[in-house]
């Protein structure tokens, strides 16, 4: 950016005659002293031109070290000797000091002068120097001789040795340890101010003029109770008690408040404290440890209890709430309450896994069990919500049972997918899977477990079950319950099938001895009129809804034709009925376990006719079986399983059967 | 006060500092260090051995580190100090320290150099001849002079320190500190407990507010000194004996295998140099291995305990090479040399060496001396433990010493303070004078030598607390 004229300027070459001298001077001086660049060559700068660029490019901190500027002949410094108020000797020492410049310069010409006054008689001594005002001597307490023969006389301390710790106080600005270290004072035989100096006298002399023993080891506390003692007294002779304001008067507490039996009790402890052996201290710390570990899982469990109480505290609609708090005031009546909000929630979450779209309307025990705001909240915004936020609520709710850590929400699917799980409750320590399978196994008694066992033989189920990840565990748990039911169901039906063949038994008797027409007419009445009200239809209705397999050994018992018909059906069953089931039941949706085995569908079958009849039994005698089972076809048919709607209707057709037989 | 761009006045504030000259003499058994106030390391360290040869005219000494190693005829070898770690020789001990303040300090002294009267031919002379000094001026009488003595000074020693520097060497003022509080000063700790291992003393003080408290203070002989014995006893056990050549002795020599007997050319002296030159000289070959291959037992547990001396076995050795060639890799050997530090009963013994006492181990020291402080105190010393001293420089020394004291006190926070660099280590008391001596507060400290000619000597009593 040099202007030829730049050049030719820096090469010392003589300016244009054209340009005016005048421009060629001013050009220089106002782009130097006004726009100095800094951290760039004059040489450099100087090429930037009459117009420096804009921006500045250098660094402002990589600049060059400034030049030193120099502003006259070098600074002169002298010994300048001083005189230090701290001291009362009169020392002169020389510290080095600028020497004084313009200032004053009065009392020389010329430098050299000036060196060698300082040097042969220093005229200027400096009198006020900077460091003496760290010089703070201390005050103790000050006392007259009268005084001292009034108020501070003890037997324990001469006034010689008071005097002394006084000194001692001072001159170790009430260091104590270092005070206690140094302290030794042996009396001396004049009565003179004391001094640290010991005369060694005659201890005859001494014993006989000063009343109290010979020198004795004080100990800090001592030293202490004494002076404080000396302090506290003058103090209040100074300034009576009531005068004192609140400072001076808590000072005066601390002084009259020392108990030298406490501070050497406690010192003593201090040391057995620091005196102790490594096994110790790892012992302490152990415990210390300890303690921390239990304190934390305390409060933990504080935190857990906190958290049901406050969520036991929200209102709640439910009957128990309705009849009153006074309800769950027994530690039995809250642990009922959880348990039936734990299952209630339990059922909610099959329900929600299973169960697609359709928004709830009301209610259920399980939104109530939220966090006791949001529980508010939900009944005030009318108890609507989606599935979603109902499964967002559940989770919320697993997080709120480990207080403080917020965890993250997932989806359904992705909690699937990562096989993340929540649970309600966690048992402490670590358990297996195994073991689980295998605590499921067994029943409460021995036969049941052998049953069971013989069951699960049955399906193919192996004794040990390679993989037994939580979603086995599910999985096993559920065929489980579904074999400990079909057991019970076994078991009742050979009940009822004992029964039947006693009946049998006995109509055969009668109808041996009353002739067969009317024994026919009976059964099929038996089979339409269903509960007729007297006792024996009742039990023969009993025998006519025994499921298809009963009913086939039956007529196997007695007719061999209609047996083969009954097989069919029988094994039409199996799957649909299998299918009924399941829906029905456990509205689990596990399509997967339907077909497991021919046996398992064979069950089924059987627990579905029967159960339906004790369903509808048990609640009232009065509720006729037909209208079940065409309430249950109607189900079936509804549910598009054609098969099963004829083996729900399959009662019936036993009966007309039989009627026909 | 040596800043490279010394234009411009200190900041009062930023240092409190204010000199004044002073000169800071520390004087040990094995070097006397001295040095300008206000300065970080000493200008002139010289050995506290000096050399005496007696001719017809009386005693010629000769003092410095080259005169002291110069072979000649009839040159002993002497050192003033007590093995007590207190000076029994004063009138050399003068000549020493004045040696060593002359040689490099006030003789180089920058500003009036007519008046230091040292600028003359006699300035670097290695041999001063001390009539000629004494003809002229007080070598001192420009500087305040500060003093340091070791904890168990006695009253008579403090007060002829003080005559000395007044009535010879006429120093305007006199200051005297004890070693373990300046040496706390040079940690920045106003209080701590000083643990001191050097030539011929350990010591440990406990130090409250700048103050020694006197009642702890512990020393016990074995340091430096002790370490180079049992050195000698090591070689000498050694099957074949190690043989200790001090370099004087060898005029060159050739490499040879490791443990084969030395190949080397040995000086001829047509006379034979003394016996305490000898060993003076085998000294410094003992210190070199001292440096080299001496190693403290880092612990846990003592060298003999368990299976330690195993573990140690399978560490790797450390070669020596004598100064005629003769070398060696030392293996487990190298940790007994200084075990007995910190365990008597790891010492090597024969009958002129017999065993330490118990109580002259370094654990010892320390706990002896803590036991003398106020209870309240004694957690804070031991949160500052300053380790000073040349012999701390042993290798693991401080890693050990760590052990040793947590062992002792486990339920306290202890914690060692121990600067890394070498001179440091070495020069603490030094260092810590140099500071002292060079804040201004302390210059209402000084006894001047007014108050000395009012008092007496035993002002230092009551002044130098
Ligand atoms: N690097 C090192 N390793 C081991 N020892 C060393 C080392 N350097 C020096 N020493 C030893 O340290 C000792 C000197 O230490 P120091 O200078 O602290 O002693 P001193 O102050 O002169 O003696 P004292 O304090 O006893 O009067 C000597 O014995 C020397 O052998
Ligand atoms: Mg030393």
């Amino acid at each position: 950016m040099a202007s030829g004229r730049d050049v030719r300027d820096m090469l010392g070459l003589p300016a244009d005659a054209d340009i005016p001298k005048t421009a060629i001077q001013k050009r220089p001086k106002p782009a130097a002293p006004g726009k100095k660049i800094q951290g760039v060559a004059r040489e450099v700068a100087a090429l930037y031109g009459e117009r420096p660029p804009p921006v500045a490019v250098y660094e402002e901190k990589k600049t060059y070290r400034a030049k030193r500027q120099s502003t006259g002949p070098a600074k002169k410094w002298i010994q300048q000797p001083f005189l230090n108020p701290a001291r009362n000797d009169g020392l002169v020492l020389k510290h080095w000091k600028r020497k004084p410049t313009a200032a004053q310069p009065a009392l020389t010409n010329g430098e050299d002068a000036a060196m060698e006054d300082v040097e042969n008689a220093p005229p200027a001594i400096e009198t006020n120097y900077d460091f003496a005002k760290f010089n703070i001597p201390i005050d103790g307490p000050i006392f007259t001789d009268e005084e001292y023969d009034a108020h501070l006389r003890t037997n324990d301390w001469s006034r010689e040795e008071t005097d002394y710790l006084l000194d001692m106080v001072k001159e170790y600005y009430y260091r104590w340890a270092v005070i206690w270290d140094r302290y030794e004072y042996t009396p001396s035989t004049k009565q003179e101010p004391p001094s640290q100096e010991n005369f060694h006298g005659d201890p005859n002399h001494a014993l006989a003029s000063l009343p109290f023993a010979p020198p004795k080891s004080r100990s800090v506390e001592d030293l202490k109770a004494r002076f404080y003692e000396i302090s506290a007294k003058l103090m209040k002779l100074r300034i009576p008690e009531v005068q004192m304001d609140a400072e001076q008067y808590a000072r005066y507490e601390i002084l009259t408040k020392f108990d030298p039996h406490l501070e050497r009790n406690r010192k003593n402890l201090a040391a057995a404290l620091m005196n102790r052996s490594m096994d110790e201290v790892k012992e302490e710390e152990f415990l210390l440890t300890e303690l921390q570990r239990i304190n934390m899982a305390a409060t933990r469990l504080d935190a857990e209890r906190e958290e049901l109480r406050s969520r036991l505290e929200a209102p709640i609609p439910n009957q128990q709430i309705a009849a009153g708090l006074a309800s769950f005031q027994s530690s039995q009546a809250l642990a009922s309450l959880f348990q039936q909000l734990f299952q209630q929630d339990r059922s909610k979450k099959r329900a929600s896994g299973s169960a697609s779209g359709p928004g709830r309307l009301s209610l259920s025990g399980a939104d109530i069990i939220g966090t006791p705001t949001s529980a508010a909240a939900h009944q005030h915004s009318g108890g609507q919500m989606s599935s979603h936020a109902n499964a967002s609520r559940r989770q919320s709710m697993a997080t709120n049972a480990q207080p403080p850590t917020p965890i993250r929400q997932l989806s359904p699917q992705t909690e699937h997918r990562f096989n993340v799980s929540t649970h309600d409750r966690l048992t402490s320590g670590v358990s297996f899977g195994a073991d689980k399978l295998l605590k499921m196994r067994q029943a409460k008694s021995n036969v049941q477990t052998q049953k069971i066992a013989t069951a699960l033989a049955e399906l193919g189920v192996p004794e040990v079950i390679p993989i037994p990840t939580s979603k086995v565990g599910e999985v096993f748990e559920s065929l489980i319950s579904k074999v400990g039911k079909l057991l019970d169901v076994r078991k009742v039906r050979e009940k009822e099938e004992g029964e039947c063949r006693i009946l049998e038994a006995m109509k055969e008797r009668r109808a041996s001895e009353n002739q067969g027409g009317e024994g026919e007419a009976g059964h099929s009445r038996e089979g339409h009129g269903e509960r007729g009200g007297d006792g024996d239809v009742n039990m023969g209705d009993g025998g006519s809804t025994t499921p298809a397999t009963t009913a086939q050994r039956e007529v196997q018992d007695s007719e061999e034709r209609d047996g083969d018909d009954d097989d069919d059906d029988d094994d039409a069953d199996m799957d649909a009925d299998a299918d009924g089931d399941e829906d029905d039941v456990d509205a689990d949706g596990e399509a997967d376990d339907n077909g497991d085995v021919d046996a398992e569908g064979e069950e089924d079958d059987d627990e579905d006719a029967e159960g339906e009849e004790f369903d509808s039994r048990a609640p009232s005698q009065s509720q006729s079986a037909r209208h079940t089972s065409e309430a249950v076809s109607a189900r079936a048919v509804s549910q598009g399983h054609k098969r099963s709607a004829s083996v729900f209707s399959q009662t019936s057709n036993k009966s007309t059967k039989r009627a026909r037989k | 006060m040596n800043m490279a761009n010394a234009t411009t006045a200190p900041n009062t504030n930023e240092y409190a500092g204010d000199e004044v000259s002073a000169i800071v003499l520390d004087p040990g058994y094995s070097t006397t260090r001295a040095g300008f106030a206000g300065e970080d390391v000493p200008k002139s360290v010289c050995p506290s051995f000096y050399g005496q040869s007696d001719s017809d005219a009386g005693p010629q000494y000769s003092f410095g580190e080259n005169a002291i190693h110069d072979p000649r005829a009839n040159l002993e070898i002497r050192n003033p100090w007590g093995s007590d770690g207190i000076v029994e020789d004063w009138e050399t001990a003068t000549k020493i320290w004045e040696y060593s303040i002359t040689s490099r300090l006030t003789g180089a002294r920058p500003g009036n150099p007519a008046k230091n009267g040292l600028n003359d031919a006699h300035g670097d002379a290695m041999d001063v001849d001390m009539e000629a000094l004494e003809s002229l001026e007080k070598p001192l009488e420009e500087s305040p002079l500060l003093m340091t003595e070791p904890g168990w000074n006695p009253q008579k020693a403090r007060e002829k320190y003080i005559e000395i520097a007044m009535e010879e060497w006429g120093t305007p003022a006199f200051y005297l500190q004890k070693t373990g509080v300046l040496a706390a000063f040079a940690s920045g700790k106003a209080s701590g407990i000083v643990i001191d291992v050097g030539a011929a003393m350990t010591s440990v003080t406990p130090v409250l507010d700048g103050m020694v408290l006197k009642k702890g203070v512990q020393k016990s002989p074995l340091a430096g000194n002790f370490v180079s014995n049992q050195i000698r006893m090591i070689f000498k056990q050694a099957q074949p004996e190690i043989p200790l050549t001090p370099h004087f002795k060898v005029a060159s020599k050739t490499q040879v295998d490791a443990g084969a007997p030395a190949q080397a050319t040995y000086k001829k002296f047509d006379y034979s140099p003394t016996d305490s030159f000898g060993r003076h000289e085998e000294e410094r070959v003992l210190t070199e291995f001292k440096e080299s291959v001496v190693e403290v037992w880092p612990g846990p547990g003592r060298f003999s305990n368990g299976t330690n001396e195993e573990i140690a076995k399978s560490q790797p050795g450390r070669p020596f090479e004598m100064p005629d060639g003769w070398n060696q890799v030392f293996g487990v050997e190298r940790f007994r040399a200084a075990e007995a530090l910190f365990d008597a009963s790891g010492a090597l013994t024969d009958p002129e060496n017999p065993r330490p006492k118990d109580e002259h181990t370094i654990p010892r020291l320390v706990q002896a001396a803590i036991q003398q402080v106020d209870t309240d105190q004694r957690p804070l010393l031991l949160q500052n433990i300053v380790v000073t001293g040349g012999s701390t420089l042993l290798y693991k020394f401080n890693d050990r010493l760590a052990y040793e004291i947590n062992a002792i006190y486990p339920s306290t926070r202890n914690k060692l303070i121990a600067p890394g660099s070498a001179v440091e280590r070495k020069y603490a008391s030094w260092i810590g004078g140099s500071i002292l001596a060079s804040l201004g507060t302390f210059h209402q400290l000084w006894i001047s030598k007014k108050e000395y000619e009012e008092h007496g000597v035993n002002i230092v009593e009551k002044r130098c607390k």
